[in-house]
């Protein structure tokens, strides 16, 4: 026993000592999920991080911190050493904190290791809304005001963005916005006639579209979908949308910044060659997600423009607490 | 001990939880001080639930927090003011019944092993806190304190570090190295 | 044929049939230690079985699934702990059976009826999952809303002592239950602009506090004291006890399935509107409720286990988790490879009918296991309460952190604990707290959604409620309850009993 304990020290005090980047990892990583058990970014995150170990050759310990949309993680993350040992695994909202009066943090205070993945969002309604497309959906709003009820997730959900660019886009839905604690129980509602329509990301509602339990009304995105080829785009209604299409919500990896910049390659390789494995890619496309698999400063870039398109869409549909401005991100 | 007491004799009151302590006709020491305490801490929260939205509408999120906090503040001062009227039992003292210098003791352990969890870490905490426990309590040799605080800890260490990977904060032990380090002995093995 | 096949797949493959075997008798003990939960538990393994093939992983899944949930009952009767919230009405007459050295005839009795429990839950399963689901769908925003008031008004028969005092912890645990961002427009409550109160306070630590280190606290006054010896010769209870209780428990488990099969309502709801159930049904208990009646201990553990079967409902029907359990659930069929959703059930029925086989085996080894482990059980309660004091301070500190990792979470942990203690003192009861606590989201945010979607006309909700055949019968029993328990009702049939007695 005591044997092992002087090697345990030993090995202590040379990975002190020893170029950091090139014994790293030489302990277990914490990878902190941003959401609950069970959830999308809980999902994806359990399912690639073990193709990541092997790459690595290490252990990282995933752990979900839930708790205030997300902001709990993300600042625990942000004070944690910038070693390489804690990483978070969180979706897009944090970019959308500042704007929504959430947290003075967000992604600026994180490198991006990988984006994995983006879904795309598409419109269901209930099978008993009376309207079957887009164009009577917004025929009924109009000869019923304040009639049919959205589902919503909350300010700086998917469906508050969603939302925000129908009326942009269309002008001013008088709508009701039921809202719910995430697109699971929302879907469950729709079902039951809670609500009528849901703006939903596709990978959620996939299955029950395809068992006729909800009907798709259509997809926010520019391309039509390979899993769905039948249910129409929304620019197929109106071009506008091309402005702000394509969009979605991700999923990704950070570390803190000032992570040594060796570490961060290691990981980011890990990750670029985990999101390549055929089972995961077969995963996110039963789910519906568009890989991406993109890091350093083509992640930076998508970071900044992702941000930049929803802080001032949610602005000028006077969703925000604080202006985008007061934060340094400038208008698209 | 008073023949109206409601708890078991030998539980010394609040046996479980579907018979709480206390007695029904008269009140204990300090009962009256910690109902006046309850009807000021829900009188402050039903204050700061009127800051949440006020009387914005039926759907806000302050709605519910105002009438639950507005329960709180009547059924508090209610309580209050039975209290009050009530005897005094004159069998107990709160020093003897309600907080006496073991649970003080206790309240004050945890409250040490609250701040020195994050800096000193949780394995070095909890066995200082075992080891000075199990001491005033038992009242036994050093030998069976430090032997009963290694073995359980070592269970409790083992179950939530290893089995469960709950990140336990390492403080100044250098813990994650030692896992790994056993680990590589491990996979060097197997 | 084939369905029968894949019913038996587990006893024809014996590794799998090991893995359950395994994974319940885990479960037991994960379920037993408040702070391990079966989330957790289940979350882990996501991992760990990740490179397996499917069918063992979920053996392993559904074994400690099942443990777990009857496990949380063991220190719930022994040590005044609920090893898991829907084991909280167990304690209430579990503890004073142990404190009468009766703790074995309580497992006994416990493992027989979770047993029974889990059977019928698993029956309805295979049998009328579709039509449970549809029912589960029926239910809208202000019906979720009316069952949330319907649980809040068991503060009447969770309180024994002050009926006032009842009331005021139920309401403070709905606002301990506010405390943080509220979920649904991200509104500041009770957070005094402190970041630590963003989060909220953990269900779990609340419980874990109030029941585990306020106990703990209690019984520093005892500390020289010796333990109750504990009788454990008569464990398996006999056929008559059975038979007995076998109309309640019928009852109980139809409870424990439909509460179960609800999104959004779990074992721990369920096991606390069955224990009100027994205690209406019951008109004379051989023994009182909250001095150690069986029923008290037949109905929550019936429910709690009937509930597992009701959750895998909508997950198997409709791809929607019947609780967290469930959730992580989904998640593991995903990573598997399968696409749980309503498809699940045309596309691969096998794995619906090894879903249900592997329940039933599992169901099977937690009647085996819980049976044959009480004696080492019991001599928990016989170890020298010095070193199980401190142990149980240590094992709610880890507990509390453990559930979100969360050292804030130890800090409400113990300032609950301190509380409780206060409050066992001067009479007030704990369960409702914890009542409040678990319904607060499902009365707030379904309250909130119910008034949203009639665009805050409180006209048509009612004309809502009550042409809905499902919100009127729930509303008149809501009616009814609240009535039998006023004051003034109250008063009088006291009266009438005093006269009575005297």
């Amino acid at each position: 026993m005591s044997r092992r304990l002087i090697g345990a020290f030993i090995a202590l005090g040379l990975s002190a000592t020893v170029s950091l980047a090139q014994e790293y990892p030489t302990k277990e990583i914490q990878g902190i999920i941003q959401w609950g058990a069970g959830g999308s970014t809980d999902t994806v995150m359990r399912s690639v991080t073990p193709h990541a170990e092997d790459v690595l050759s290490g252990t990282i310990v995933m752990q979900n911190m839930t708790g205030a949309v997300g902001a709990i993680a993300l600042n625990y993350v942000a004070a944690a050493k910038a070693d390489g040992y804690t990483l978070l695994m969180g979706a897009e909202n944090p970019l959308l904190y500042k704007v929504m009066g959430l947290g003075d943090k967000d992604y600026s205070e994180f490198v991006p290791i990988n984006i994995l993945a983006r879904g795309t969002p598409i419109l269901v309604a209930n099978n008993d809304a009376p309207f079957d497309d887009y164009a009577g959906m917004l025929d009924f709003i109009a000869k019923n005001p304040g009639e049919l009820r959205f589902g919503a997730t909350g300010p700086g959900g998917l469906p508050s963005v969603i939302t925000a660019m129908m009326n942009t886009v269309e002008g001013d839905l008088d709508v009701i916005a039921v809202p719910y604690d995430g697109d699971g129980p929302a879907l469950t509602a729709l079902q039951s006639g809670a609500i009528d329509v849901m703006p939903a990301v596709l990978g959620a509602s996939i299955e029950s579209i395809r068992a006729g339990a909800i009907k798709p009304i259509a997809i926010f995105d520019v391309k039509q979908n390979e899993k769905l080829p039948e249910v129409p785009l929304v620019t197929a209604y109106n071009e506008d949308y091309k402005t702000y299409l394509p969009w979605g919500p991700f999923f990704g990896v950070f570390a803190p910044k000032g992570t040594p910049d060796a570490v961060v390659a290691k990981l980011s390789d890990a990750y670029a060659q985990a999101a390549k494995s055929p089972d995961f890619i077969e995963l996110m496309d039963n789910r519906g997600f568009t890989m991406m698999g993109i890091s350093g400063a083509e992640a930076t870039e998508f970071l900044s423009k992702w941000q930049q398109g929803t802080a001032w869409l949610l602005q000028d549909a006077g969703l925000t607490k604080a202006s985008p401005e007061d934060f340094g991100i400038k208008r698209p | 001990m008073d023949t109206d007491f409601r708890g078991d004799r030998d539980h010394h009151d609040g046996t479980s939880d579907a018979t709480p302590g206390g007695y029904p006709q008269k009140r204990r020491p300090g009962e009256l001080g910690f109902a006046a305490f309850l009807s000021g801490a829900s009188l402050f929260l039903l204050y700061s639930a009127y800051g949440i939205s006020g009387f914005e509408s039926l759907s806000a999120p302050g709605a519910v927090p105002m009438a639950t906090t507005l329960v709180m503040a009547v059924t508090a001062l209610l309580i209050t003011l039975r209290t009050a009227q009530q005897q005094r039992v004159t069998s107990e003292t709160l020093a003897k019944d309600i907080l006496p210098g073991t649970v003080v003791m206790f309240i004050g352990f945890l409250t040490v092993f609250g701040v020195l969890l994050q800096p000193l870490g949780f394995v070095l905490t909890a066995a200082l806190f075992l080891l000075v426990s199990i001491k005033v309590l038992a009242r036994k040799s050093w030998v069976y304190t430090v032997g009963v605080t290694i073995a359980s800890l070592a269970i409790i260490w083992l179950i939530f570090r290893v089995v469960f990977t709950v990140l336990l904060p390492a403080g100044i032990l250098p813990e994650a190295e030692f896992i790994q380090l056993f680990r590589n002995l491990v996979s060097g093995a197997a | 044929m084939d369905t029968l096949l894949a019913l038996l797949t587990v006893f024809t493959q014996p590794q799998l049939l090991v893995l359950v075997g395994i994974g319940t008798f885990a479960g037991i003990y994960i379920g037993a230690i408040p702070g391990l939960s079966v989330t957790m538990a289940v979350s882990i393994l996501i991992s760990f079985t990740f490179s397996w093939d499917v069918y063992p992983a979920i053996s392993l899944m559904v074994g400690i699934y099942m443990g777990g949930v009857y496990g949380g009952s063991r220190t719930a009767i022994l040590l005044n702990i609920p090893g898991a919230p829907s084991a909280i009405a167990t304690a209430m007459d579990g503890y004073p059976m142990a404190q009468k050295g009766e703790a074995g005839q309580a497992i006994g009795v416990t493992t027989v009826m979770s047993f029974f429990g889990g059977l019928i839950g698993i029956l309805v399963l295979a049998i009328a999952a579709p039509f449970v689901s549809d029912f589960a769908l029926t239910f809208q925003p202000r019906d979720y809303m009316l069952l949330a008031v319907l649980g809040i008004l068991l503060v009447g028969s969770l309180s024994s002592g002050s009926l006032v005092k009842g009331i005021f912890a139920g309401a403070f645990g709905i606002a301990i239950g506010a405390v943080g961002r509220d979920p649904l427009t991200f509104t500041e409550r009770f957070t005094f602009d402190l970041q630590i109160m963003e989060g909220g306070i953990s269900f779990i630590a609340v419980m874990i506090g109030m029941f585990g280190v306020s106990e703990a606290l209690l019984q520093l006054q005892n500390v020289t004291m010796k333990a109750v010896r504990q009788k454990i010769d008569k464990i398996v209870p006999s056929f008559g006890t059975i038979k007995k209780y076998l109309p309640l428990s019928l009852q109980t488990s139809t409870i424990g399935v439909i509460i179960g099969a609800l999104p959004g309502t779990g074992g721990d709801i369920a096991a606390l509107m069955a224990y009100d159930h027994a205690k209406r049904v019951t008109k004379n208990p051989q023994v009182p409720f909250g001095k150690g009646a069986m029923e008290g201990l037949v109905a929550p553990e019936t429910a709690n286990n009937a509930a597992v079967g009701g959750a895998f409902i909508p997950m198997m029907t409709l791809g929607i988790p019947g609780d967290a359990v469930t959730a992580i659930m989904i998640g593991a069929l995903f990573i598997h490879g399968l696409n749980p959703g309503p498809m699940l059930m045309v596309d691969q029925p096998d794995m619906f009918w090894f879903i249900v086989g592997a329940l039933l085996t599992a169901n099977v080894f937690m009647l085996l296991f819980g049976l044959t482990g009480i004696r080492i059980f019991t001599k928990i309660v016989e170890m020298p309460r010095s070193i199980i004091i401190p142990l149980i301070l240590l094992l709610s500190i880890v507990g509390a952190y453990a559930v979100n990792n969360s050292i804030t979470d130890v800090y409400w942990m113990l300032g609950f604990g301190v509380f409780g203690y206060f409050m066992r003192h001067y009479g007030y009861p704990l369960g409702p707290v914890i009542l409040g606590v678990i319904l607060s989201r499902l009365l707030d945010d379904n309250w909130r959604r119910a008034i949203i979607s009639e665009r805050g006309d409180i006209g048509r909700f009612f004309e809502g409620v009550i042409t809905s055949p499902l919100s009127l019968t729930l509303f008149v029993a809501v009616l009814m309850i609240f009535i039998s328990q006023t004051p003034l009702w109250a008063t009088v049939k006291k009266r009438l009993f005093r006269k009575a007695e005297s």
